[in-house]
């Protein structure tokens, strides 16, 4: 017998098409550049304010004037990768949506389904194969984005992360692998249950603008600008009646709320006295929302038509 | 008698209330070449999909090599190649990879061997490393063709093979099919319109007409009740909506 899992083969092929494709290539590139910007910029403001106080700690003491401890030290050095979670939640959702568009979409389009479907394995094989893909290439990016910011954080000047921080830092990884997974396999779902290519895009990508900008909305008063600053997003809800009850109500699904509040508690940089105004934490909310997305993905996969050679025009 | 190789019963398929197969019962017996012949929207294509697991029957059942289509899928796709009318590939890559994938999907011990294999069985070694998307229509019915027989299974459906063929190209696969049933005792379901390949190549026949089966016989049977070829179409003719109106036109 032959010695790849018919899984494993699905996987590694899809994994291997959707990394030659210029527009998947292009949004992960651009958002690998946008989180070494993001550490770029962290670590250019901390080296400053550390070279200035170090040139005045200096010149003070000198002086025989007391010397007021470092302001580099008194704020998380975690908070310097706030912006990164801005861009897990926009140019990281929609390249993993574009992710998960496209590892249906090549068979689709290919016309290769029924040549697939005469195949003695399982229809959950299939689906089990595109997932592990999706996810796979979500990890990929994940890694860059972290050995970028473990890297920015051992090149900085006066700062140590301790134990417990670097862990903060891994469940910040973690928790964007798992919101940029929940986009992804939406685009999975959606380009296995559309019959034509462009509402498999954009019925996903209307969800992420829906989850980013207008349940925020709903849910805290936020206006779309204010949705894409890291500090701004986590502003108090008006204490309202209305907003008392959507926020319990549409808290628990309202994906980019949980990511945000989930990075800002991670990060150190949830203001005090601020939650969530979900039910349920955001960290659960990021956890229940992605299996969802992925029974969704599943159930998608697993009754798609394999007669169908294409999308219908 | 030759054990059944195919075996159906009462097959029926129905979208959103039109009845596209209309309990279509027959048995094809191991060995043969069978030309399923039909009109443009009689089930032809329904019927291929069903016995070939990728559509699920409304009622009915059916056996191939023993194993209902239903309820023992995988051993029916263990037992089974299958030739779409057009055979689309992953364009990026060459034939040999294209090739390699699916004979890995399938479970083929030492893959790489056996594609080499089919690849010269099929008179094609020449194509292996080039890419498929410049390919032409024939080029890629032999890669469809390698693509079905990779696992050797032991029946073969072709959906409309000769479609879009010059004649080299017919002539080319009328060949394939004799010798992969002749030398390898495949047996081979066609799905076809052209009356001229049915009475070169197949030992039986059956004709589909909105739905239904309206004839079914050994080419035998057929021939020496009908003579040759000219009163083979006139029976196909006479036995589909469109033929009996060309008839009266």
């Amino acid at each position: 017998m032959s010695d790849f899992s018919p899984n494993w083969l699905i996987a590694s092929q899809s994994a291997r098409f959707v990394l030659r494709e210029r527009t998947v290539a292009l949004l992960a590139v651009l958002f690998v550049v946008l989180v070494l910007i993001s550490a770029w910029l962290g670590w250019q403001a901390t080296s400053t304010v550390n070279q200035i106080y170090l040139q005045a700690a200096a010149f003070l003491a000198a002086a025989g004037q007391p010397v007021p401890s470092n302001p580099v030290l008194e704020i998380s050095p975690l908070a310097l990768m706030r912006n990164m979670s801005v861009y897990v939640a926009l140019i990281g959702a929609l390249a993993a949506i574009v992710i998960g568009n496209r590892l249906v979409s090549i068979d689709r389009k290919a016309g290769v389904l029924p040549l697939i479907g005469i195949r003695p394995l399982h229809r959950s094989a299939y689906a089990d194969g595109k997932i592990a893909a999706l996810l796979g290439l979500v990890l990929g990016l994940i890694a860059v984005a972290a050995l970028m910011a473990v890297t920015t954080l051992l090149l900085l000047p006066a700062l140590r992360l301790t134990g417990a921080q670097w862990l903060q830092l891994a469940g910040f990884m973690a928790i964007s692998a798992l919101y940029m997974a929940c986009f992804g396999l939406i685009g999975l779902a959606a380009a296995a249950w559309a019959k034509s290519e462009t509402v498999g895009l954009l019925l996903p990508v209307t969800l992420w603008l829906t989850a980013s900008f207008i349940l925020p909305q709903l849910t805290a008063n936020l206006n779309p600008t204010a949705a894409i600053n890291p500090i701004s997003a986590l502003a108090a809800a008006p204490d309202t009646g209305f907003f008392h009850l959507s926020g319990a109500l549409l808290g628990p699904l309202s994906v980019a709320d949980a990511y945000k509040f989930a990075s800002a508690n991670l990060l150190d940089y949830l203001p005090q006295g601020l939650s969530s105004p979900s039910v349920i934490s955001p960290v659960a909310s990021l956890i229940l929302l992605t299996l969802a997305a992925g029974g969704l993905a599943w159930r998608a996969l697993t009754r798609m038509a394999m007669t169908q050679g294409e999308f219908d025009v | 008698m030759p054990d059944p190789m195919i075996t159906i019963d009462r097959l029926t398929q129905v979208f959103d209330g039109f009845t596209a197969l209309d309990a279509l019962s027959m048995t094809i017996e191991a060995g043969e070449v069978f030309g399923f012949l039909g009109h443009n929207g009689a089930g032809k294509t329904t019927t291929l999909q069903m016995l070939t697991t990728l559509a699920r029957p409304s009622s009915g059942s059916a056996t191939i090599a023993g194993h209902d289509i239903c309820t023992d899928a995988l051993a029916v796709r263990r037992s089974i190649g299958y030739v779409p009318e057009n055979v689309r590939l992953y364009d990026t890559m060459t034939a040999a990879e294209n090739l390699l994938f699916f004979a890995r999907l399938s479970g083929v011990d030492k893959p790489k061997a056996r594609v080499a294999e089919v690849l010269e069985l099929l008179d094609c070694a020449a194509l292996a490393s080039a890419r498929v998307a410049g390919f032409s229509k024939g080029m890629r019915q032999r890669i469809g063709l390698a693509q079905a027989i990779l696992h050797q299974p032991k029946v073969l459906f072709l959906d409309e093979p000769s479609s879009g063929l010059d004649p080299m190209g017919i002539k080319m696969l009328r060949d394939v099919i004799t010798r992969l049933n002749r030398d390898f005792g495949m047996t081979i379901f066609m799905n076809t319109h052209l009356i001229s390949e049915i009475a070169k190549t197949c030992t039986s026949i059956a004709v589909l007409s909105h739905g239904k089966l309206v004839y079914h016989d050994r080419i035998e049977a057929v021939t020496a009740r009908y003579g040759d070829e000219a009163a083979l179409e006139a029976l196909y003719l006479s036995l589909t909506p469109q033929g009996r109106l060309a008839q009266v036109a």
